[in-house]
């Protein structure tokens, strides 16, 4: 079996797994517009959450993907680990995109201001730009053996961050809110608006599986033609 | 309840859109260029 075919069959498969992907967030919407309760005090933008804290999660497990597979690699040397992680980096870098645009316009009408530099807040953004300075690494290096060494080291760097990201609202003040559903005790929240985050949540999951698959399967095709990459 | 249980309802709105927007305009381009790598 040549590796072209098998870089195809992932991207179909990829591709089909975002359309049911994308069916599922029209779902979410439906649920979260028609079928959740409007929280009390914050009203309609409330329903901000449904999208926001999916994509926060969606966006540090990709970057969590990365690291793993960033240190695999170096470990094992196999550069399906390294294209893996450059896929699930661009993918993190998508759903942080959605994650940095719906928090502020959840602030603006809760918190009266669109941003703070808060941890929770500052920290995220630093774990964005890192991973856009991870792309531009990839970008800048010619040498395939180097760009995955160099990246690799950064990928595991961004690893090291997200647990810190999550704690932030444990170590300093800040006016993010506390986790509500990955925390020690039960979840505190409504078992309405519970259910539809964790379908929200196991949507964007299928999102993220289809969108990495998708653009994994494109960089083999890419590296096997003899482009360096899907970009 | 806020008075305006409706007030504000923008923000929701355009955080809704941005979210499709994103996620729906990277599928296009990942099957734009799925497209364009099925052709070589």
């Amino acid at each position: 079996m040549t590796e072209t075919p098998a870089g195809r069959r992932a991207t179909r498969r990829g591709l089909g797994i975002v359309a049911l992907g994308l069916l599922g967030l029209a779902g979410v919407y439906v649920l979260a517009l028609r079928y959740t309760p409007m929280e009390r005090f914050q009203g309609l933008p409330q329903k901000i959450f449904y999208v926001h804290v999916p994509a926060a999660w969606s966006a540090m497990l990709a970057f969590s993907l990365v690291g793993i597979a960033s240190a695999l690699y170096l470990w094992l040397r196999d550069p399906r680990l390294d294209l893996f992680a450059e896929s699930a980096a661009e993918v993190g870098l998508i759903f942080s995109m959605v994650m940095l645009t719906t928090g502020p316009l959840w602030g603006r009408p809760v918190w009266n201001t669109w941003w703070t530099w808060d941890a929770r807040l500052t920290f995220t953004l630093i774990l964005f730009f890192l991973f856009l300075g991870y792309r531009a690494l990839r970008g800048a290096l010619q040498d395939p053996g180097e760009r995955a060494r160099f990246s690799a080291v950064v990928g595991i760097l961004g690893l090291v961050l997200v647990p810190f990201v999550h704690l932030t609202v444990y170590l300093f003040r800040t006016l993010h809110p506390q986790p509500i559903v990955l925390k020690p005790s039960s979840p505190s929240l409504p078992g309405e608006m519970l259910r539809t985050l964790l379908v929200s949540v196991g949507v964007y999951t299928v999102l993220l599986l289809g969108f990495v698959m998708t653009r994994y399967g494109l960089g083999a095709q890419a590296r096997l033609e003899g482009g360096e990459d899907a970009r | 309840m806020p008075a305006d249980p409706n007030a504000n309802a923008g923000y929701m709105i355009a955080a809704y859109i941005v979210t499709a927007v994103i996620l729906g305009g990277y599928a296009l381009a990942l099957w734009r260029k799925a497209k364009g790598a099925g052709r070589r």
